[in-house]
């Protein structure tokens, strides 16, 4: 972050590097002016700015590398970048390129048409004219010197000396000399007095002077003077040479070396043509590649700028497709792109919101749900929903606790797919099964049937689901496990007979009683015998059978009163002992036992407890009447939970029969000839008071069974 | 007296002639040409010393061409006094020269030779006499105080080089990536002894 606060903007970094290249590249430009102070600076301007192109094509190589590599990732708004860029350098390059062909056509043409045979014969032509003119002029005075060693022929080196000046005045020569052959100077004369020591012909001169016996030549005197040197032979006794220096007139020399200029120029020019069309490619070329790489980096950069917008808009929206809502995306310009990165982060904002919402109700409607589901689970009453194929959606607890099926095999199925796992299940599956198929609306029934625990009773409750359309979508049955309640309200009915019983029937049993003794006490001695003895008869019988009624009343009476328990621990094993210690010594009989090891103990009254192992066993024995067998098992169950003492007694008797299983346990109902009928219903009274269970074990084939189930002591 | 030639060539040039040799054709050497310092010697005089050296020149076609054609070529004679250093670059003494310009002049038909430094002129109807002018340096005034050898190791140094900066501009270039215009010698050392 403190970089990028110390960086400075693109756009500035831009211009100076625009700024620099257009430096260098005008620097170059005015460096090709031969008169131009940086003309000695050409070469290094050259290597610079091809230094420049090479940093450049880096940079853009770099960049291309960098996108190709994105491409083949395929990374967000790569696409976009390349055809953005391959779009600008299209643009960029056809124009240029045209530029660049026609401006190398016209450079080559124009550099070209500078030079002509015309031209090359004039400029040759020119500078032979201005030889041909010195030429005539250096024979001229060659023939006027040559006229003037007439005068010295004879004359001394005395006289000479004196001549010289005259003569030199009468040539018109700036210095006049006359030396030996040996290079002395007998005589000079100068225009300009203060040349003390007149200028002498140097080895070259004297070689062609010995040879040609005169020497004719143009002296560059100084850069810019020009001077004709002229030695002749002046024959006397001993040869002398005399030389005369003649200025060429200003205004020839200036025509001279202004042709020569040109010419030299010229020249030059033809000469460098070659190099010349080279070097100014080279320098278009160079600035046609510098400007053209560097617009391709800055449209690098530029396009880069353009597309982060677009690029954080794609990965944001991959985001927030994958889910993640919480997308805030930097607004970097207020432009359209910045509008659309604006909209795009309030569409999050309002996604992200919507999406909290949603959560919450979810979140509500599961809580709703959990809440619903624990009453459903916390109900007595089993409640099962159905779809509209009947098959089962939802169950409670209550349900598996009702049906003993085990939740796993119950939802998803129909009631008839149970039914082939569960026989014993059929009647009320299939009772509910056909209720659903039919009832159009709420519907009741109640239905019986004998489960594993025995007889149950069901009280069943539909109602079938409609959706808002109309169509059935399904069905809910609530049903009780209403068994319990119907056989409290047998009891209590009976308990209530047993009462009137003993109040109605009782109370006028004693004075019939008594008012037979009465009979037979007044009238036997007065009666004759044979009348005697049947009253006596009759009388006994009456008091017999009312005896008989009393205890039948006394027998109800005590099924209906209410129950006077003492609770205390009571170990069962030791209980049970005892009371088959009474029935030990009956011959024909076995008695078979059989205790679980470790602790059988439960809470109870001993009296009632011993009462019903009375009852039972004396059933027992009164079914299989002499000889047989009588098992007696004590084991520790576990049922929902709980720990149960089970106690299992089973004859090998005729049995009961099937229709009399359901209403064994109820009042006044005995399969013996004698008998009152409340043997079992005390029992099952006893059990249920003691919050247990008592059920006939159906599935024994042989004899009869009973099992009693009776809630454990926990120690 | 001679010792072995050593050359450095400058970073400007080897750069140049990467970047620009694959423009242009690879050229011929075949011609025998350049610059090559031939007899070299320094005399102590009194108490000055004063190096004398025979310098031989051949120029290449591409160099004689461009002469006839009226392009100056500018020489440059450089004359160094090096002290050896063991652990050190050794320390350049004296660093002087001698800069001739060449000059073809088609008016007179003679080349002219013109020492830089003196602004002496010299004309010469044939460029053999032109180049025998700048070839012979004779008893060059070097240093006046004489150096003690015995202590110190010194070692005087020749070498030739053609200034192709100063060539015309569209030539430069060419100069620089065409080993016709590689004309310079190499440096000549030798020990300085008494």
């Amino acid at each position: 972050m403190a970089f990028d606060k110390i960086k400075p903007p693109i756009s500035l970094s831009i211009l100076v590097l625009f700024g620099l290249i257009l430096l260098l590249l005008q620097l170059m430009s005015s460096a090709t002016q031969e008169s131009s102070e940086l003309s000695a600076m050409y070469s290094w301007l050259l290597l610079v700015n091809a230094l420049g192109s090479v940093v450049l094509l880096g940079l853009v190589g770099v960049n291309i590398y960098s996108l190709a590599r994105q491409l083949k990732k395929r990374e967000a708004g790569s696409r976009l970048t390349t055809r953005m860029v391959s779009l600008f350098v299209v643009l960029a390059l056809a124009p240029a390129a045209i530029v660049f062909y026609f401006s190398m056509q016209f450079l080559h043409q124009g550099i070209d048409s500078w030079f002509n045979v015309e031209i090359d014969r004039a400029m040759e032509d020119a500078l032979e004219l201005s030889q041909a003119s010195l030429d005539q002029r250096m024979r001229w005075h060659l023939r006027q010197t040559q006229q003037l060693t007439s005068k010295l022929v004879e004359s001394s080196e005395t006289q000479a000396t004196l001549e010289m000046e005259n003569l030199r005045e009468l040539s018109g020569a700036s210095e006049m000399t006359l030396f030996s052959r040996q290079g002395r100077i007998i005589a000079s004369s100068s225009i300009n007095p203060g040349d003390i020591l007149p200028s002498l012909p140097d080895e070259h001169t004297w070689l062609q002077l010995r040879q040609n016996s005169e020497y004719v030549a143009l002296t560059p005197v100084r850069d810019d003077e020009l001077m004709i040197r002229v030695i002749v032979t002046v024959k006397a006794k001993e040869p002398q040479y005399l030389q005369a220096l003649y200025p060429v007139p200003v205004r020839i020399a200036d025509l001279a070396d202004s042709v020569e200029f040109a010419f030299v120029r010229y020249q030059e020019m033809h000469f460098l043509r070659h190099s010349l069309k080279l070097s100014f490619s080279l320098a278009l070329s160079l600035v046609l590649l510098m400007s053209l790489l560097a617009a391709i980096w800055v449209a690098f950069i530029s396009i880069r700028n353009i597309v982060a917008p677009v690029k954080a808009l794609v990965k944001g929206t991959q985001a927030v497709a994958s889910g993640h809502y919480d997308q805030e995306l930097p607004v970097m310009a207020q432009d359209d792109l910045g509008f659309l990165v604006e909209s795009f982060n309030e569409m999050t904002h309002r996604i992200a919101r919507a999406s909290d919402e949603t959560r919450m109700a979810g979140i509500e409607v599961e809580n709703q749900r959990a809440y619903l589901e624990t009453i459903l689970a916390n109900l007595t009453a089993g409640v099962i929903s159905f779809d509209a194929e009947h098959k089962i959606r939802t169950a409670n607890q209550a349900a598996y606790r009702i049906f003993h099926i085990h939740v796993n095999q119950f939802v998803g199925r129909t009631l008839l797919e149970l039914v082939e796992n569960y026989a014993e299940l059929a009647e009320p599956l299939k009772s509910i099964q056909r209720l659903l198929e039919q009832a159009d609306d709420i519907w009741q029934q109640r239905i019986a049937f004998l489960g594993p625990n025995g007889r149950q009773e069901l009280l069943c409750r539909g109602t079938p689901l409609f959706s808002q359309e109309g169509f059935r979508v399904g069905a809910v049955v609530v049903f009780d496990d209403v068994t319990d309640l119907i056989q409290a309200q047998k009891n209590a009915a009976w308990g209530e007979v047993a009462r009137r019983l003993a109040h109605e029937i009782k109370n006028p049993l004693t004075p019939i009683q008594l008012s037979a003794e009465r009979l037979q006490h007044k009238l036997a001695d007065k009666l004759a015998a044979g009348d005697a003895d049947m009253l006596q008869r009759s009388t006994t019988t009456i008091v017999q059978q009312v005896e008989a009624m009393k205890e039948m009343v006394d027998d109800f009476s005590e099924y209906a009163k209410p129950s006077k328990k003492q609770t205390v621990d009571i170990d069962l094993p030791h209980l049970v002992q005892g009371v088959l210690a009474l029935y030990a010594l009956r011959s024909g009989v076995k008695f078979k036992a059989d205790y679980d090891t470790g602790l059988l103990m439960i809470k109870g009254d001993p009296v009632s407890i011993r009462q019903v192992l009375h009852n039972l066993i004396k059933n027992a024995l009164e079914a299989i009447n002499t000889k047989g067998l009588i098992e007696i098992s004590l084991r520790r169950v576990q049922k929902n939970n709980t720990d149960f003492i089970e106690i299992a007694l089973y004859d090998d008797g005729p049995g009961i029969k099937d229709e009399q299983i359901e209403q064994i346990f109820e009042p006044y109902v005995t399969t013996k000839a004698k008998g009152t009928g409340l043997g079992l219903a005390i029992v099952k009274k006893i059990i249920e008071e003691h919050g247990g269970a008592i059920w006939v074990d159906t599935s024994r084939k042989v004899g009869a069974g009973f099992i009693i189930q009776l809630p454990a002591c926990n120690f | 007296m001679r010792a072995s030639a050593s050359s450095k060539s400058s970073l400007c040039y080897s750069l140049l002639y990467c970047l620009f040799a694959w423009l242009l054709p690879v050229l011929s050497y075949a011609d025998a040409f350049g610059v090559e310092v031939k007899n070299a010697e320094m005399t102590l005089q009194g108490n000055s010393y004063v190096v004398s050296a025979d310098i031989d020149y051949q120029l290449s076609a591409r160099a004689m061409e461009a002469l006839q054609n009226g392009v100056p070529l500018y020489w440059d004679t450089h004359i160094k006094v090096q002290q050896h250093r063991d652990y050190f670059w050794d320390k350049t003494l004296i660093n002087t020269g001698i800069r001739y310009r060449i000059q073809y002049h088609a008016l007179l038909n003679m080349y002219r030779v013109r020492n830089e430094g003196s602004g002496e002129l010299y004309n010469f109807s044939t460029l053999s006499s032109a180049l025998d002018l700048m070839s012979t340096i004779h008893n060059f005034h070097l240093m006046d105080k004489p150096v003690d050898t015995s202590k110190e190791r010194y070692a005087v140094g020749i070498k030739v080089t053609l200034d192709r900066d100063a060539l015309p501009l569209p030539l430069r270039p060419v100069a620089y990536t065409n080993p016709q215009w590689y004309l310079s010698s190499d440096w000549t050392l030798w020990p300085l002894t008494k």
